[in-house]
Parts: C-alpha cells; sequence; structure tokens
C-alpha cells in the first residue's frame, strides 16, 4: 500500500459558510506532515473527517484504504485529540492517561511517565482545574503516548511556554524516529514547527493551496543578506516574497533557484545567501488568494507564534 | 467486544461517580428516614418512606453525564459511536441490575426485621414488593433503566442539535401528552382509564417501562450514530 489516506473532492458546507472546498489529497505512511495554515482554514475540521469525528458534505475519504465511519479496523490506529478536546468532569490527568491505555494497543506507559516528568503536569488534579497549557500537555501526551500508527496533533502548543513546546519538539522526533509512524501536525506556529515537517500542505480558506515536500518548499525561494543597494541590483527582477531592512542593511527573499555563476557573483559582491523561512513563503503564498494585507497577515502569524 | 468492555472499564475509571455517589445517597436518604422516624410517635402503625427513589433520580443525572463529556472523550480515543453505546449501555444495565437485587435483599432484610424494629417500610413497599423476587427486581431495574435513557437521549440531542432540538424534542413530547390527555378527555374516557392503570401489577408496570427504555434505547443510538464530538 502506497497511501495511507486519500481524500477526493470533499467539501464540507455549514449552513453560512463552506468549511472545505473541493480537497484532494494523498498522504503516504511513515512521514511528519505540516498541515498548515490560518486560524479557520479548515485544519481541524479535514481532521475530524479524515478520523470519522465529523461528517463531510460530499466527497471521498480512505483511510487505510476503508472508510473511517464507524470502523474499527481504521480507527484502532488512529489517534486524535481535538485542540478542544473535551473530557469528563471528574477525570484527572491520570484517568485519562488510564482510558487511553485501554484502548491504543501500542500505547507505551513509560513514554507516558518520562512526559508527565518533562511537562511538569499533576497527575491527580482534577483536569477542569488545569491551566491551558497543561490541558495541552495532556493531548500532548496522549498522543505520543499512544504510538498510533496514524497521529494527529491538532494545534498541541496551545498555552505551552516555550520550553515545553520544544520539549514537545524533541520527543516527538525521538519517538518517531524510534518508533516510524505517520504524523499529521496542525499548526499555525510554521517557523516553529518547519524543521519537524517532511511535507507540508497548507490549507487556505477550505482549499489546499500547496502540497509539497518541505525541501523542495525550501529550495523554491532563497534569501539574500547584504547592503540594500547591491541586494536590489543582484535580484533584479526577481520576485521579491519579503524584505527586511536594517539601517542600510537589508535580507531579501526572492522566489527562484541560484545556478553556480550567480552564488559566485553574490560571493563576489559581498553578499550572504541564507536558507529561506516557511513562514514567509507560505504567508506569501496563502496572501494571494485573501483580501487582507500581506502587512495584516504577517502579524497575525507572527502574532500567533507568541 | 473486547472494546466494548474497555469502554465499561473507562466509563468507571473514576468510581466515585458511578459507584461511591449513589452508594452514599441510598446510604444518607435511609439514615435520614430513620432520624426522621424515631422522633414520630410510635402509635404501632406502619411508617412509610418514599425516600428509596432518591437512586433513581440519580440514575436520570447519570445518563446525562455518561454522555455530554465521555462521548467527546471517547471520539479522542478512536472509539466508534456503536461500541461507545454498547459499551455505555452494558455498564448501566449491570449497575441497575445490582441497584435492584440490593434493593430487593433490603427489602428482605427490612420485613426480616419487623420494618428495621421500629415498623418502618423503605425498601419493601407495599405493591412494588409483592410476588415472588423477580417482580420487585423487574420493576426497580425497568425504573432505573427509563430513567437513565431519558438522561442519555437529552444529553445525545443535545449534542447532536444543541438547544433547539432539545426544546423541540420537550415540546413534542409535552404536546404528546396534552393530546392524549385531550383524547381521554374527550372520550369520556376517564373512568376506562382508572380502571386500566388500578389493574397495574409491578410486573406489568415494568413491563410497559421496559417497552419505553427500547424505544429510548433505539432513538439514543440513532441520534448519536450521526452526532459530532
Amino acid at each position: 500500500m502506497k497511501t495511507i489516506i486519500e481524500v477526493t473532492d470533499l467539501t464540507k458546507k455549514y449552513r453560512k459558510s463552506e468549511a472545505l472546498r473541493g480537497i484532494n489529497l494523498a498522504l503516504e505512511p511513515g512521514r511528519i506532515y505540516g498541515l498548515l495554515g490560518r486560524n479557520g482554514a479548515g485544519k481541524t475540521t479535514l481532521m475530524s473527517i479524515l478520523t470519522a469525528q465529523g461528517f463531510a458534505s460530499s466527497g471521498e475519504v480512505r483511510v487505510f484504504g476503508e472508510h473511517p465511519y464507524e470502523n474499527e479496523r481504521v480507527l484502532n490506529r488512529i489517534c486524535f485529540i481535538r485542540e478542544s478536546q473535551k473530557y469528563p468532569d471528574s477525570f484527572t490527568a491520570e484517568h485519562a492517561f488510564k482510558s487511553a491505555s485501554l484502548f491504543f494497543a501500542n500505547w507505551s506507559q513509560e513514554l507516558a511517565d518520562r512526559l508527565v516528568t518533562d511537562f511538569q503536569l499533576p497527575l491527580r488534579r482534577n483536569i477542569k482545574k488545569l491551566s491551558r497549557g497543561q490541558l495541552s500537555a495532556v493531548g500532548v501526551i496522549i498522543g505520543l503516548a499512544s504510538r498510533a500508527e496514524l497521529t494527529f496533533f491538532d494545534e498541541p502548543y496551545l498555552g505551552l511556554d516555550a520550553v515545553a513546546r520544544q520539549l514537545f519538539y524533541d520527543r516527538l522526533v525521538e519517538d518517531y524516529s524510534r518508533h516510524p509512524r505517520t504524523v499529521v501536525l496542525s499548526s499555525h506556529l510554521i517557523d516553529e514547527v518547519a524543521n519537524l515537517l517532511e511535507h507540508v500542505i497548507v490549507i487556505d480558506q477550505g482549499r489546499i493551496i500547496m502540497d509539497d515536500d518541505a525541501e523542495t518548499i525550501r529550495g523554491s525561494a532563497f534569501t539574500v543578506v547584504g547592503s540594500a543597494e547591491k541586494v536590489r541590483t543582484f535580484l533584479g527582477s526577481r520576485e521579491v516574497v519579503h524584505t527586511d531592512n536594517f539601517a542600510s542593511l537589508a535580507s531579501v527573499t526572492a522566489l527562484g533557484t541560484l545556478n553556480e555563476s550567480e552564488t559566485r557573483e553574490a560571493a563576489e559582491l559581498g553578499l550572504e545567501l541564507a536558507p529561506v523561512s516557511l513562514q514567509q513563503l507560505i504567508v506569501r503564498k496563502t496572501m494571494s488568494g485573501s483580501p487582507a494585507t500581506p502587512e495584516a497577515a504577517d502579524r497575525t502569524l507572527s502574532e500567533a507564534a507568541r | 467486544m473486547n472494546r466494548v468492555v474497555n469502554v465499561m472499564r473507562m466509563q468507571l475509571t473514576n468510581r466515585w461517580i458511578f459507584i461511591g455517589i449513589p452508594l452514599i445517597i441510598l446510604a444518607a436518604s435511609f439514615l435520614l428516614t430513620l432520624i426522621i422516624w424515631s422522633f414520630i410517635p410510635n402509635d404501632g402503625g406502619v411508617r412509610i418512606s418514599g425516600g428509596s427513589q432518591a437512586v433513581m433520580w440519580y440514575f436520570f443525572a447519570l445518563g446525562i453525564q455518561s454522555l455530554t463529556l465521555t462521548f467527546p472523550f471517547s471520539q479522542g480515543l478512536s472509539i466508534t459511536r456503536r461500541t461507545f453505546f454498547l459499551g455505555t449501555l452494558s455498564l448501566f444495565s449491570l449497575i441497575a441490575l445490582v441497584t435492584a437485587v440490593t434493593y430487593w435483599l433490603l427489602g428482605l432484610v427490612e420485613q426480616g426485621t419487623g420494618g428495621w424494629g421500629v415498623g418502618g417500610s423503605f425498601f419493601a413497599l407495599d405493591w412494588i414488593a409483592d410476588g415472588p423476587w423477580y417482580q420487585p427486581v423487574a420493576f426497580y431495574f425497568a425504573v432505573m433503566m427509563a430513567l437513565f435513557l431519558i438522561g442519555f437521549w437529552s444529553a445525545t440531542i443535545y449534542k447532536r442539535w444543541q438547544a433547539t432540538g432539545l426544546l423541540i424534542a420537550g415540546i413534542s413530547v409535552a404536546l404528546a401528552l396534552v393530546g392524549t390527555l385531550y383524547l381521554i378527555g374527550s372520550r369520556n374516557a376517564w373512568p376506562e382509564v382508572g380502571a386500566f392503570l388500578g389493574s397495574q401489577t409491578q410486573l406489568t408496570v415494568a413491563g410497559w417501562l421496559a417497552i419505553l427504555a427500547l424505544v429510548l434505547a433505539g432513538g439514543s443510538f440513532l441520534t448519536l450514530r450521526r452526532a459530532e464530538p
């Protein structure tokens, strides 16, 4: 089997809006996918339908080759803790983990225990009394410790501090390399997760606007740093994605690739070539389709990153 | 099958809610009744208390609780709606059965001790406790299941259609009741209805409640099949 998820012409209509408009996707097993997009782009809706928690208005969904709805053969291999996951009122985090261990065949209590220590999660406190970050930690721990063949993380970092977020990324990569599986990580903190991702899917207003290897996407643009004047001359008529100015210096991201002589020319001019930020590329791409100004969206994304 | 049993275990993860609290309600209502009996002058008559129904009403609350937050959680654990339904219903059938048998046993103790030594009637109420053992047990069981399923279906309707759904369901039930009353009244059938109700035994009432419970269970399942967490 080559694909783990196949989606054809998927739509989801609500009474007054369209959350998904004709989604087509094919995901391969054993990779880390980033499902990126702004708030309300349709990320959670898409994941809900893929895990049979939600219902499509039309279109075809195949997970492990079958339709996931009420299908234990498929669902047994999936874990999807949503960003707004609800837990029974009387539960503590310990109760939640105990319940999860009943249903995930590959559940690792050892990993769960270690993550509890990492995140300093109070095990015996009522879940209702946990902070937003601690609540996110509960979801992250279930997602990681489940070791499900297909694991979805839905903006798992909400309320987590920088240290906890880094811990999550580290543990994810670590456990993933030891126990390969397919991970779909939904996020709007693009720069933070960029290094984890092997494949990037960008969704905007219910449509897929980018679906490519992370490497290919990074290679589709480059950043030049140097004196503003020289940078401008060097780039000529190339399409500029993003410009940062500090005094007389500029850091400019442009589309396209550089050949060897161009790279040499940059060096001779005293310009530095740097890898491009996935976030800038995606913001740029997202902008072209939406009415907001690029500056506004850039701000939204960087604010969200905080 | 294994997953159905696991749903039962998941519902029981916090035993306090589903076993501890009912026991406390039962013990508290019984003790309160004993205290009240102790300061009523004993004229040798029978003292009757309806306190034993307290736990049965808790089953209505349990029906709501077992769905509202546990269903969304079960979805996060990749449990199918069917498995969640079967597991939850099996567990509460079991709890209701154990409670029903407990009531019957305590009723025997009550009758054996001359109403706890004070001529009281708490568990073995007249009419309900009449006849062979399975009659009161069937009655208690059917009452609790019907109450549990009313709570469960209401919570499911709310989950699927929110307040609008619950409002429409509530108004429909009220209309159906009023319509029935109107029909009986307009045909001057109250004497017949009275005679019919008077002729019921606890076993036939249990039968009617069992039919109601089955309808509620079917309705709950169909509603749950398309509910989103």
